[in-house]
């Protein structure tokens, strides 16, 4: 290969690793809090097709964007209304708003734009050249030339790493999402409000996963197709777990898995990919996720609250 | 001056009145002890008092002005600290940001995690309580990490500092420790709320004593105007048998026996070594020890939990060898744990289906597929008559019983399968005086019936009491052997911690 398709390749798997992450950070913030997500493959899916929609309306992709973050809070919020003003179920709650969003987007694909599968296309998207960020300097070197000319989104994926970061092991805020979600009943001796902070810890989340899924159609592709996010949100609690529940851990899972969504790619190109059967290789991302998951989940801690509701005067 | 004043509080659970019309009054600089039987209501008091639970009635006075605490946050607004039963510690976190969190030394939105060790480091000069402000907390032994709850509410301003069952977890020598802290703090002029239900602990060290039962106070003594037994009284509702009756049984067949025995631990760590002992039938034998000497592995290799490395057990003659509990409980084993909530008994479930878990594939409990639970809950509801399991709905899950209810609950279902070997791993740990008793009585029916007891205890007066013949087990070996009456506490005590053991045969 020659550098500039190493360079390409490289970048492209940066695209496929970017709603991934948004997914796991997603994760990351909310279960380090106790509130078990499993609803942000359905998020991503509302971010997906609301981001769409705001850049087809606007022109710009940057007010799709802030739809995908606005999609994300309201979706968050009604999970956050269920599973902490009512202490539903988590795990009901999240396939109950994943469910909704299969058949809830389908419907207003077609009710919005009258059509089937596809959404139109935009003209303006991050993954268009007019709005990617260059660095030609990079350019010619090779391996960090991938990222001479990458969407705005995946830069913003890293950026949202560092915050998240920050957030959970430097600020006063963190050290109360991570009490939170280890031992609420000491969180609220100290008092601290549990129910406060579990509210933001998921909203927060569910606006990056609502980033996440507007990544998908205003990004990496330029525009919304009906099986979006197709399991990313999944593969993003994957890499949450694989990540050990941290955002640098989940940037380097998801890299991973990113890798493995590339690797179809590849496989097509070196030619091996007819002597299999079709649509064989789509699946690797998705047994790689399988085997990651088998072999490392037993090593990694969950926060030690995580997905139980709380009681306050429980006995 | 008047620290702290409850007045005709009140606090009803669904069905349950867990307090009922309680005042009292402490003064400033005061240690002052509430006692009461597990269930009789002084966690949920102290919950009241704390403002984690809201009192269905009545009113709190600190410092002489009435007070309204409704959360936590209140109760420290107003100079309150508790030190829970139960750490309210994040293993994961360090010492410092455990102690500091909820009120974070910051800069601006920042955790200013380098202010926060300093503070913990001058705070804990400063009260003369060490801890290394930098410790992973899940790390320490379970007395410093008492340190740190207690470091925890000093730094909140705390005046008034409830301790809520302190000593529960805590080894003799922590306890000592800590009465020595108790007493620091109280020099410092802080007020003490001390929760316990041992009698011994609260005559050491409680100022005045308020006695609780069933949610009332049965009345408010002086220290030195009291005794243990007058306490007892109060509160059990009547005279308590502190002492333990001799019963004598005649000695049947050996029920198990284990030849030189060695066990590792989950780390890999030979625990048990070379032990060989045999248990008749009709007799108690104790095995006395510190914590931590390989009682928990000779346990779990008895049970089954853990495959000895070498050696053989024999239960009814019969080799255990790759046996598994089941089928071990079927040949007549049954179990008495310490560790009720892990090994003893599943706490969401019923006391109803806990009373006959085990026997639970036999008629009449099931048939097939098909559970009867009619006759599950007529067999509970006989056990609970039978043990007195309070507060007796045998639809209550066993979570919601107390400490004390929930070891009954387990004595129910093990002395009831059918059995000739019975363990009894540190049976009374964390109960009152009552149901201490109750246990007592009925390991000595067990006996008397002419059933073979191992008994493991950290408790000394237990196991004099109780045993036939004593063993005394010192770094996976059993040191000596003896029977209660050619022995004393002190000779015991000198054993257990190896004292005049030939260090030739324990290396």
């Amino acid at each position: 290969m020659t550098i500039v398709q190493i360079n390409t390749t490289i970048a492209q798997m940066l695209d496929y690793t970017t709603p991934i992450l948004f997914a796991a950070l997603c994760g990351v913030l909310s279960e380090s809090s106790g509130v078990v997500n499993i609803g942000l493959d359905g998020i991503m899916r509302f971010g997906a097709f609301f981001g769409l929609l705001g850049a087809f309306m606007s022109n710009t992709p940057w007010i799709g964007l802030l739809f995908g973050i606005g999609i994300g809070c309201l979706v968050g919020a009604l999970h956050a209304f269920i599973t902490i003003k009512w202490n539903g179920d988590q795990t009901v709650s999240g396939t109950a708003i994943n469910v909704i969003a299969t058949g809830l987007m389908t419907y207003l694909l077609e009710y919005v734009f009258s059509t089937t599968g596809y959404s139109p296309q935009l003209q303006n998207y991050f993954g268009a050249q007019e709005y990617r960020i260059h660095l030609l300097f990079l350019e010619k070197i090779p391996v960090i030339g991938a990222f001479s000319n990458l969407s705005f989104m995946i830069w913003l994926g890293f950026i949202c790493t560092i915050l998240v970061h920050v957030l959970l092991y430097h600020t006063v805020l963190g050290l109360r999402i991570r009490t939170c979600g280890e031992n609420p009943r000491a969180a609220t001796t100290l008092g601290i409000n549990v129910f406060r902070v579990r509210w933001f810890a998921v909203v927060a989340g569910a606006a990056l996963a609502g980033i996440g899924g507007a990544a998908l159609s205003i990004s990496s592709f330029s525009g919304f197709s009906d099986s979006m996010p197709n399991g990313v949100g999944f593969i993003g609690l994957a890499a949450m777990i694989f990540g050990k529940w941290t955002p640098f851990g989940a940037l380097g899972a998801a890299l991973l898995f990113g890798t493995g969504q590339i690797a179809q790619s590849i496989i097509a190109v070196t030619g091996i990919a007819p002597k299999l059967a079709p649509g064989l290789t789509l699946i690797l991302p998705y047994v790689l996720t399988l085997a990651v998951l088998a072999g490392f989940v037993g090593k990694s801690v969950a926060p030690a609250a995580d997905g139980l509701p709380y009681y306050k005067e429980q006995r | 001056m008047k620290a702290l004043e409850v007045h005709n509080i009140s606090k009803m659970f669904p069905g349950n009145l867990a307090n009922d019309n309680i005042s009292f009054s402490v003064e400033k600089g005061e240690i002052f002890a509430i006692v009461g039987e597990n269930g009789a209501g002084k966690s949920t008091l102290m919950n009241i008092i704390y403002g984690i639970y809201t009192p269905t009635a009545g009113e709190i006075y600190v410092n002489e002005q009435k007070a309204r605490i409704r959360s936590a946050e209140d109760a420290i607004q107003l100079h309150m600290g508790m030190v829970h039963q139960e750490f309210m510690l994040i293993p994961r976190f360090t010492v410092a940001q455990n102690i500091v969190v909820g009120d974070e030394p910051r800069k601006g939105i920042f955790f200013d995690y380098t202010r926060a060790v300093r503070e913990v480091k001058e705070l804990s000069d400063k009260v003369a309580l060490t801890v290394d402000a930098t410790a992973i907390t899940g790390d320490l032994p379970v007395g410093v990490q008492q340190r740190v709850e207690i470091l925890k509410v000093l730094r909140r301003g705390a005046e008034i500092l409830i301790f809520d069952e302190p000593t529960a977890v805590l080894t003799p020598e922590e306890t000592q420790e800590l009465f020595v802290t108790m007493r620091k703090l109280q020099s410092q002029g802080k007020t003490i709320l001390f929760i316990s239900h041992k009698l011994k602990e609260v005559m050491d060290i409680a100022d005045r004593i308020a006695v609780l039962r069933r949610g009332k106070v049965q009345g408010i003594v002086n220290k030195k105007d009291t005794n243990e037994e007058e306490l007892a009284r109060m509160m059990v509702g009547r005279n308590v048998v502190l002492e333990i009756p001799k019963v004598e049984a005649s000695v049947g067949p050996v029920a198990f026996s284990c030849h030189d025995l060695r066990v590792k631990n989950a780390r890999g760590m030979e625990t048990v070594r070379d032990i060989s002992f045999d248990v008749r039938g009709g007799e108690i034998v104790g095995i006395a020890g510190v914590q931590g000497n390989g009682q928990d592995e000779l346990v779990n290799a008895m049970i089954g939990f853990t495959r000895p490395t070498s050696g053989s057990m024999e239960l009814n003659g019969k080799s255990m060898r790759l046996v598994t509990t089941a089928e071990l409980r079927r040949q007549g084993m049954s179990y008495i744990t310490e560790d009720r909530a892990r090994r003893g008994l599943v706490m969401p479930y019923t006391v109803r289906d806990n009373s006959v878990m085990g026997q639970h594939l036999n008629a009449p409990f099931s048939r097939g597929l098909r559970m009867n639970y009619d006759k599950i809950a007529e067999f509970a509801e006989g056990k609970v008559r039978e043990y007195d399991i309070r507060p007796g709905d045998v639809l209550d899950t066993a979570g919601s019983l107390s400490g004390g209810n929930q070891q009954k609950l387990i004595l129910a279902r093990e002395l009831s399968l059918p059995h000739n070997f019975l363990i009894a791993s540190q049976p009374t740990r964390g109960l009152d005086v009552g149901a201490t008793e109750f246990v007592y009585r009925k390991l000595l029916e067990e006996k008397k019936s002419g059933k073979a007891i191992l008994l493991i205890s950290l408790e000394l007066s237990e196991i004099l009491g109780l045993s036939d013949r004593i063993l005394v087990m010192f770094e996976g070996h059993i040191v000596g052997e003896t029977t209660p009456d050619k022995t004393t506490e002190e000779a015991l005590g000198l054993l257990m911690l190896g004292v005049g053991v030939d260090r030739k045969v324990v290396s």
